[in-house]
């Protein structure tokens, strides 16, 4: 490999030159996360025109009913309503704690909040600091009430209505959660009572979890 | 537009088992003319008498961890929205290891048992009916293994930050692992080579 003459050089010995040049170049040109990243406000803008932002409440049911493990789910809410409620899963982080949370920038971050507004500044908290992978709950814990745990089946339903809905309540169910059938009837989710945490050891030390959250070491 | 295009919305399901097929069909004809549809040549990777797996499989690596590496360098990919299948440790070992007993008593992994069914080879066959039978056993196991499945989960794990270096000193270390495994794999070959024919 090492002969002085680079005619002589086979295929192999030029190739296996090319990347050993290709690998002590990457020493230098690391892309390391981490470092000190420039916004592209116009790629930022394009995201959200385009929509490939965020998750909708649905994928994220199927997600966590999966048992998904390439997903971090942060509740950006204050530490007493995620003791009262939260998504399976999540992990309660304050807007003002996001800096320094110990997250990778390889990975899937789903944010929400009770509507849209502190997760969409959490967002750009996080495309901020260059994490690529952040993406907003689409309608937040509100979306996740209505569609996933009191989904609600008009009383004027088509037969297509009422199919897709037996799987909707068999994941409201399953979530702890109250289908709510005939339009007429408790017509706000907010009187109807929020499904008991599980396990309730998360709700006593949500901090504590994080360690053992799906990241394993 | 950057990559991965199907991320970024650039196609739906539909386009993308399109391509998935495309692929598919291409990645099938270069393992058949890299001779993979023969279990003679990939079982004599395990008697060291022919490397060509773990040449082909560690060039496969190179390749596309340097072009990974600087399409991202340069914007085109977007790494973080890359798959990177979750690790499950002690599981993901013992499977391995249950696929390379199958690799060597078989002569084919499932990929190359497709190659090989496709060019009509009998004991491809014979090894595909093994792998679907193999699939429904542990489908039906599932509700026994399932807790040993999901057991020593580590989330999404790549080198780098397992071990706390740079991406590129990780993309370093491996052209250099493979640089010198292919000049190791070439030795052993030629002397294995040359005791044969003295024998």
């Amino acid at each position: 490999m090492n002969r002085a003459d680079p005619r002589a050089w086979g295929i192999n010995q030029k190739l296996a030159f090319l990347a050993i040049a290709l690998g002590a170049l990457a020493l230098i040109g690391s892309p390391s996360p981490g470092g000190a990243v420039t916004i592209n406000t116009q790629e930022l803008a394009d995201i959200v025109e385009s929509e490939v932002d965020h998750v909708t409440v649905e994928e994220l049911a199927d997600w966590v009913v999966q048992d998904r493990a390439d997903y971090r789910l942060l509740d950006v809410r204050d530490p007493e309503s995620y003791a009262r409620y939260h998504i399976p899963t999540a992990e309660s982080v304050e807007l003002r704690d996001l800096h320094g949370y110990p997250l990778y920038h390889n990975e899937k971050i789903v944010i929400y909040s009770d509507g849209g507004i502190h997760s969409a500044q959490a967002w750009f908290l996080l495309r901020a600091e260059g994490f690529a992978g952040a993406y907003i709950l689409l309608g937040g814990l509100d979306a996740w009430k209505d569609a996933i745990l009191f989904p609600e089946l008009p009383a004027d339903a088509t037969p297509d209505e009422v199919a897709s809905f037996e799987s909707r309540r068999a994941v409201s169910e399953l979530f702890g959660g109250k289908p709510r059938t005939g339009g007429g009837g408790t017509a706000n989710p907010a009187e109807i009572p929020l499904p008991k945490v599980k396990p309730p050891a998360a709700v006593a030390a949500p901090r504590a979890r994080k360690k053992h959250h799906k990241e394993g070491c | 537009m950057i990559a991965p295009f199907y991320k970024y919305g650039l196609f739906g399901d539909e386009v993308s088992l399109i391509l998935a097929a495309v692929i598919g069909v291409g990645f099938g004809f270069f393992l058949e003319r890299a001779g993979f549809g023969s279990s003679r040549k990939l079982a004599a990777q395990f008697y060291f008498t022919d490397m060509a797996v773990f040449k082909v499989m560690f060039s496969a690596i190179v390749t596309a961890m340097l072009g990974l590496f600087y399409l991202s360098w340069a914007g085109l990919v977007d790494i973080s929205m890359v798959y990177v299948s979750p690790t499950y440790l002690l599981p993901q070992l013992i499977g391995g290891l249950v696929l390379g007993l199958g690799f060597i008593v078989g002569g084919y992994c499932p990929g190359t048992s497709v190659v090989g069914i496709s060019t009509g080879r009998l004991d491809a066959v014979a090894f595909g009916g093994g792998v679907f039978s193999g699939i429904f056993v542990y489908g039906e196991l599932y509700p026994w293994l399932a807790d040993f499945v999901k057991s020593t989960s580590m989330g999404r794990v790549t080198l780098d930050s397992w071990l706390g270096v740079d991406v590129g000193m990780v993309v370093f270390a491996v052209v250099v692992m493979a640089v010198l495994g292919f000049w190791g794999a070439t030795t052993v070959e030629r002397k294995l080579a040359r005791r044969e024919a003295e024998a």
